[in-house]
């Protein structure tokens, strides 16, 4: 078990490699520059902000410099936020968008899960064919819609639940936002326990279950679901993929202070080591939610162990 | 009859976005100072105006036209590429099929979108840079589908009776085994579409994907929803029309996918 965590934590390693310096390439090879004002900035002042932030140097040696103080867990100064290094702008964002993205995946599987039970335990009948309907809208829906019609709806007709901010992370003002981020991932998970369950309902233990009387509920859950659950584990890591993608969206519909925003803004900036250092952590993030796929994937099937 | 329905949808979309500007009174861009932020059915605007006075019908089809363009360039972009990959992996197979097929895996997991964003903000923001970069993104699981396809093609005794007449390999990849994988390459086609539409109307939606003047769906969601405690109808007509378009393309795909069995 441990050795297979180190090892593909290994192996990890290249691809994390490659998203770093790619990002760090397209940086620098675009037009435009973190000191682009309104105004144009005398030759000698931005001389000498660049020699300070280690602009002058070489490409290559910039970048082995950047690695190298990556691995001391230095992300490195921001270039537009002054005052303010990386590190401590993404001290305030992560928590927000781990708050979303994480209380988004919980409502999604639950969601998602409960549909897909439902669907399966009367397959072929209405509840399936709606609830396998209700999952593609869903899937098809995307979030930056949902959100707006939401907060239209629950936010200004209604009067039930805050539009946007915040606020220390009260609950009411996640609501929203939350399920406009689950919503897409809800139908797709629905839509993969569903096929799961029924391709497990149809052999030979499930048969048996069946011929000793056991209740229905009980064969779906405790015989049926987890062996369903494999195509649900193997789509966790594309699902935090789009999560975090889709808070970027969500974030800035809710007018929410996370990562994200910061990601756009510093991306519009060039502020080079704030767009380096989202994007380094959401590699790491959706590489290591993965990894945890993966074991997550041979507790489910022990054939698959090794 | 009832699977016919999206398909019928969407060749009326089509249709409407194609003739539609031409046939209205107004300019997507043109702005009539006497009806800013009217109302839907009032005189001379069906669907009403936005919140500088410009009608939004002809903004709504102007904008499908733009949005469904972008998505059919990226989706084809997305064909050729994934195409290529998954047809050269299951073909070479061993070590190489390996290695292409783990890079694929890789670049599923990784947050590609951002890498996108920054394609954006970086190069400026032309159309052609969008579909290109979309297209970059989405040929993955088209890949995915045409290598395993291939994997089982090359068993098949047509292609081992190519093989065995000396044909060249890429004779053989072309003439023999891309005809036979049309029919799924269509299906994921269809389906990689709708992927398209959102993740340009994301773009759009953040302001690095189409400029104004020209707009796009995601475009108009985005000014619909800064001014919708005023106008709702301004987000509603665009942002529905959207999702429209986004569920009758699934559900054409999905259906034609179980047709061709994959």
């Amino acid at each position: 078990m441990l050795r297979l965590i180190i090892r593909r934590l290994f192996t990890a390693l290249p691809t994390l490699a490659a998203v770093i310096l790619l990002s760090f390439l397209l940086m620098r090879i675009a037009p435009g520059g973190p000191f682009d004002g309104e105004r144009p900035l005398d030759p000698a002042t931005r001389a000498a902000l660049e020699r300070s932030y280690g602009l002058d140097k070489p490409l290559p040696e910039q970048a082995v410099l950047y690695v190298g103080r990556l691995a001391r867990g230095d992300f490195g100064p921001s270039l537009v936020y002054r005052d303010f290094t990386v590190t401590d702008l993404v001290r305030q964002g992560l928590p927000v968008s781990l708050t979303l993205g994480a209380l988004a995946l919980l409502v999604a599987l639950g969601l998602g899960l409960a549909a897909g039970l439902a669907a399966a335990a009367w397959p072929g009948r209405w509840p399936d064919a709606l609830l396998m309907l209700a999952a593609t809208l869903l899937t098809a829906l995307p979030s930056f819609v949902t959100g707006p019609l939401l907060v239209l709806v629950f936010g200004l007709g209604m009067g039930w639940l805050p539009v946007s901010g915040w606020a220390d992370g009260d609950p009411a003002h996640l609501v929203l936002p939350v399920i406009a981020l689950a919503l897409p991932v809800a139908g797709a998970v629905a839509k993969l326990s569903r096929a799961g369950l029924a391709g497990v309902l149809g052999q030979d233990h499930i048969r048996s279950a069946r011929a000793r009387g056991l209740s229905p509920a009980r064969i779906l859950i405790r015989h049926a679901l987890r062996p369903a659950l494999l195509p649900v584990a193997s789509y966790l890591g594309p699902a935090a993929a789009g999560l975090l993608t889709g808070a970027v969206v969500i974030e800035t519909v809710f007018a929410l202070p996370g990562l994200g925003r910061y990601f756009v803004q510093g991306a519009l900036n060039r502020d080079y080591p704030l767009v380096l250092g989202v994007v380094t952590l959401y590699a790491g993030l959706i590489i290591l939610f993965n990894l945890f796929a993966d074991l997550l994937y041979g507790w489910l099937d022990p054939r698959i162990r090794a | 009859m009832r699977a016919r329905v999206p398909l019928v949808l969407l060749a009326l979309v089509l249709l409407a976005a194609l003739a539609g500007p031409a046939a209205l009174p107004w300019r997507y861009d043109a702005i009539d100072w006497s009806a800013v932020r009217a109302p839907p059915l009032s005189p001379g605007h069906l669907l009403g105006t936005d919140s500088v006075g410009r009608d939004l019908l002809a903004r709504t089809l102007v904008g499908t036209r733009v949005t469904l363009a972008v998505a059919a360039a990226a989706a084809l972009v997305a064909l050729v590429i994934g195409v290529a990959w998954g047809a050269a992996a299951g073909w070479i197979g061993g070590r190489t099929d390996e290695a292409m097929m783990r890079i694929v895996d890789a670049l599923y997991a990784l947050p590609f979108m951002f890498v996108v964003i920054l394609l954006m903000v970086l190069f400026g923001r032309s159309i052609l840079l969008v579909f290109l970069g979309i297209g970059a993104v989405e040929w993955l699981t088209m890949a995915r589908v045409v290598r395993g396809q291939v994997l089982a093609l090359r068993e098949r005794p047509f292609v081992i009776a190519a093989e065995a007449a000396g044909a060249r390999p890429v004779r053989i990849v072309i003439g023999h085994v891309l005809p036979n994988l049309a029919g799924i390459a269509l299906a994921y086609l269809l389906l990689t579409v709708p992927q398209v539409v959102m993740v340009e109307s994301f773009l759009s939606f953040l302001g690095l994907g189409v400029q104004e003047p020209l707009t796009s769906l995601g475009i108009l969601v985005k000014d619909g929803a800064d001014d919708m405690d005023i106008a709702p109808h301004a987000l509603l007509v665009p942002g529905l029309l959207l999702v429209a378009i986004l569920v009758c393309l699934t559900l054409a795909g999905e259906r034609l996918r179980d047709q061709v069995g994959a």
